[in-house]
């Protein structure tokens, strides 16, 4: 494949938290390749620096984390491609480029709009930042937007306030402010956790529609298999700071090859994946961040694991782009 | 059930405590206001052990001395020692301070959980004294209560206590609003517990962070206040010392410029002992709501 | 939004009824004759026991209290207050002189300490965890601690004694031109909105950090927002609220304050004439004082209610008025 396909290009990130006089390694070594116009899930159990992953993209860290080492290569089609790691959080080029390239939308809707402006006015917010436009045909823009979002009287309802809108509503002008400047990733965290599981469907479908209308990348942070199922077209799994496998979508739910990720699929239920096999839980609990076991980060609730499994696995190719961190990947010994 | 409940809960809360008062030593803010406090309250205490003066003695012969060895910070118009007039002084303002606020505390403890956890009626109509009372300047208050009581130091703790019951108030009505609705309750009530054992030993509990900060502040309040009021002279009665009363001489600008002696000492007990207190609820805060930091 | 601001406005004239009525009873309770306290003494010297039964009679001071209490509270907001049984004057006339200068001091500590208070509070948090942070809690925390009095105390005794910037005392309009009489008031404002100042410092600070840690500045900044901006539209904007509602709760501090900054200062305001009043037992003037007092703090809170009101699109849209408590 060409460079140029890769929208993004993580390699080897790390990323740190200092709290207090500790330092936790939320994100330790994470390389990733993010296709154009595709979709990208990372899943994992919460805590595993997924989000910390897509804040890193957007270096939208808090205070006390930041970016210690690794590069984020963002190539947009129309300039050149820069290293995002590089740029401190404040600086130009990054503000420049956070809603008008890449977009982000988080987890809970209910509090990412600020409850003092109208609903308009925030995303006509992000317009006036990036364009030089007339306030009357950002309006336009900005109706037209939430029409495509199917929200209900659009021209009117710009005039509401956020704490007039519900859950699911919510979602949708996040997803309007997101797509407004039109950007080429658009990183959803978590986006439908907070909302009934009969929005969450309508949110995930109207954001393939606009997918297949606009044509953008879509990351999408979920910890829930079922809807990287539905959406994604490649997956990378991540367990305590680093990606455990990574493929595409068929690889991963067809031929599993990291200990985790297999474990990961017995202990959720994904709809017509043998229905009558009993749901497992992944023995042990996550180690802490700050105080990891050297070597391989699975292996103290690992099945397979050995003596071996003290020294870091590689993170090799096991075939197709397919990509496993296992001493067991290639040897066969996973292949049960 | 409910007993094994109950004693359920009381194990987790007094480890709770613990751990809380473990974060309370390792909170610097809250170590210096602890210690302050307590060195003051100690040196008030142990005021005969620290001076040998009589604090109301009257020695016309030793009228506005300076500081010196023997008068560590001089002798006031008629002669009496200043350190001992601070040091005792010191004791009445405390006791004021602290009796008025733990006074309007026990109010605002009891009306608000009847408050909160009833409501109707008997809500809105304290909520509306509450709203009242808060909004009248507590100072004018104070002097309209003292013109039906009389001055004296057990009036003013009366008058405390009756004004500074409704930021206590509103708290635990607050809290108590929101965690009625709790699940915990409605167990409580599927046990069958009754309505004023879930309010004061289920609900009650978990108000009483907050009403603790509440407390310290309601104290600083209290003693700037008693200063405040007797320093105009209509405080506690100018014969008992209270650190207000010793400033009461400062009202004239000739003992501002030449007797500096007579009110810095007494303004600087009162500034370090609130500092201590406030210190003391800023840690406290932190311990118990850390995102508040 | 309308309906809040009318609700509002009405539900001040219960409150106001019943500060009166507590007035009023402290008036009856207060020792004296009534009579003395409503005609010019000069006449009353000349009056007769009868003379004073009747004019009682003919006054309705024998009708029920609570008939006496809305005569009194009509005859107030006439104008008639009676009269200062000490010095004789109409009682209308002392607070015509002294209650402007009283609300000039307290409006000006008031917009003091708001100026001091909040920059110190924003950059405060700006700059949270640093060295100018650590020192501004650090005088934060003894400026709430210290008596506003003792303040005042030393702020005499430096800028006015020592420096000489300052008069030490006193007020006077007469014969000073706008300049010179600002000069009067810069010590007793500054002295009376130090407190107040420490205290909004700490709040705007944390009231501000509590925002920063919100969802929506998080989607500020994703939108490529400035930081200016960003704190600027979405962090203090939004701290505003309860940041009014601090100053809500601490206006009476302040009126209260303000009656013994005066007495430092000399400053001839209500405050030292209440003073005055109560160690010369001039009940009826002690009173009318207190309730006129009163009244500014409760129409300034009801003014600082709708500013928070104004703030917060769900009180303002008529929604949950608890809301903006």
């Amino acid at each position: 494949m060409n460079k140029q396909d890769y929208i993004l290009s993580i390699n080897d990130l790390k990323t740190q938290f200092k709290i207090g006089k500790r330092v936790v390694k939320a994100v330790d070594g994470v390389t990733l390749n993010v296709r154009r116009g595709k979709t990208m899930g990372l899943v994992g159990e919460s805590g595993c620096g997924k989000s910390v992953t897509a804040h890193s993209i957007m270096q939208l860290l808090p205070k006390a984390g930041s970016i210690k080492e690794g590069e984020i290569i963002f190539r947009p089609q129309n300039s050149e491609e820069f290293d995002i790691a590089k740029y401190r959080k404040t600086d130009k080029k990054l503000r420049n480029m956070r809603g008008r390239q890449i977009s982000m939308i988080f987890q809970d809707p209910m509090s990412s709009l600020n409850p003092v402006y109208r609903i308009g006015d925030q995303i006509i917010e992000s317009i006036i930042q990036h364009e030089r436009i007339s306030k009357k045909a950002a309006i336009k823009r900005t109706v037209d937007m939430l029409e495509m979002l199917s929200i209900p009287q659009a021209d009117k309802r710009i005039m509401d306030y956020p704490h007039q809108f519900s859950g699911g509503m919510k979602q949708r002008v996040m997803i309007a402010m997101g797509l407004i400047t039109n950007p080429e990733l658009l990183i959803a965290d978590e986006p439908t956790t907070a909302l009934d599981v009969t929005i969450q469907a309508q949110i995930l479908e109207l954001m393939q529609q606009m997918q297949e209308q606009l044509g953008f990348t879509i990351i999408i942070i979920t910890h829930n298999m079922g809807i990287v199922a539905d959406m994604a077209d490649d997956i990378a799994v991540m367990y305590m700071g680093k990606i455990m496998e990574f493929g595409a979508k068929e690889d991963i739910f067809l031929r599993p090859t990291h200990p985790y990720t297999r474990a990961l699929l017995k202990s959720v239920p994904v709809l017509g994946n043998g229905g009558n096999d009993r749901l497992e839980p992944i023995r042990g609990t996550t180690p802490d961040p700050s105080d990891m076991p050297e070597g391989c980060s699975f292996m103290p609730r690992c099945d397979l694991a050995t003596e071996k499994c003290k020294n870091a696995p590689p993170y090799e190719d096991v075939g197709n782009g397919h990509m496993v961190r296992c001493w067991y990947a290639k040897g066969g010994a996973a292949n049960e | 059930m409910a007993t094994v409940l109950a004693s359920k809960q009381k194990v987790k809360k007094s480890s709770l405590a613990k751990r809380n008062l473990q974060k309370l030593l390792n909170n610097k803010l809250a170590v210096f206001g602890l210690i302050v406090v307590t060195a003051m309250i100690l040196a008030c205490i142990a005021a005969p052990l620290l001076t040998p003066y009589d604090p109301m003695k009257i020695s016309l012969s030793e009228r506005d001395l300076e500081p010196s060895s023997n008068h560590l910070f001089g002798t006031d118009k008629l002669g009496r020692d200043v350190f001992a007039r601070t040091l005792y002084g010191g004791r009445m303002s405390i006791l004021i301070g602290l009796s008025g606020a733990i006074g309007g505390m026990l109010l605002g403890v009891i009306f608000g959980s009847l408050c909160g956890f009833f409501g109707g009626t008997l809500d809105a109509i304290f909520v509306k004294i509450a709203e009242l009372v808060s909004v009248v300047p507590q100072l004018l208050l104070v002097l309209v209560l003292s013109t039906f009581l009389g001055a004296g130091v057990q009036n003013l703790i009366y008058v405390f206590m009756f004004t500074g019951w409704v930021a206590t108030f509103r708290l635990v009505r607050g809290r108590f609003f929101s965690l009625r609705e709790e699940s915990f309750v409605e167990a409580c009530r599927a046990f069958g517990i009754g309505n004023l054992s879930i309010a004061f030993k289920h609900i009650l509990p978990n108000c009483l962070g907050p009403v603790a900060v509440q407390l310290t502040l309601n104290t600083a309040g209290f003693i700037l206040q008693e200063a405040a009021l007797s320093f105009i002279g209509l405080g506690v009665p100018s014969g008992v010392p209270t650190w207000g009363n010793i400033m009461n001489a400062a009202k004239e600008i000739i003992v501002i410029t030449q007797s500096p002696w007579l009110w810095i000492p007494p303004g600087i007990a009162i500034a370090l002992f609130v500092l201590g207190v406030n210190s003391l609820g800023d840690g406290m805060r932190d311990v118990l709501d850390p995102s508040q930091l | 939004m309308l309906k809040y601001f009318v609700s509002r406005i009405l539900l001040l004239i219960p409150m106001l009824l019943v500060i009166g009525l507590v007035v009023f009873i402290g008036l009856e309770l207060a020792p004296g004759d009534p009579i003395t306290a409503m005609i010019p003494p000069d006449q009353l010297s000349s009056m007769t026991l009868e003379d004073i039964e009747a004019m009682r009679e003919s006054l309705g001071l024998n009708d029920p209290m609570l008939v006496r209490y809305f005569r009194w509270l009509f005859n107030l907001i006439k104008g008639d207050m009676g009269y200062s049984v000490v010095t004789g004057t109409p009682i209308a006339s002392i607070i015509q002189n002294l209650l402007p200068a009283t609300i000039k001091l307290t409006f000006a500590a008031l917009i003091i300490s708001t100026i001091i208070g909040l920059l110190f509070g924003i950059v405060s948090a700006i700059k949270s965890n640093t060295f100018i942070d650590y020192i501004s809690s650090v005088l934060g925390v003894i400026g709430i601690s210290m008596p506003e009095f003792f303040i005042g105390i030393l702020a005499l005794l430096i800028f006015a004694i020592r420096l000489k910037w300052f008069p030490a005392q006193g007020r006077t309009d007469v014969g000073l031109n706008a300049l010179q009489s600002l000069k009067y008031l810069v010590l007793p404002a500054c002295s009376l909105g130090m407190v107040l100042a420490a205290a909004l410092m700490r709040y705007t600070r944390n009231a501000m950090l509590d925002v920063l840690n919100k969802d929506y500045v998080k989607t500020a900044r994703a939108k490529g927002l400035p930081e200016w901006k960003v704190y600027y539209k979405h962090v203090f904007r939004n701290s505003l609220m309860p940041i009014s509602v601090l100053l809500l709760l601490r206006l009476p501090m302040l009126i209260g304050g303000s009656v013994v900054i005066e007495q430092v200062f000399g400053y001839a305001g209500v405050g030292s004439r209440l003073l005055a009043a109560i160690n010369g037992s001039d009940y009826q003037l002690v009173l009318v004082i207190i309730l006129l007092l009163s009244t500014v703090s409760l129409l300034a809170s009801v003014l600082i209610d709708m500013f928070t009101a104004l703030l917060d699109p769900r009180v303002r849209l008529g929604g949950d008025i608890g809301g903006a408590k």
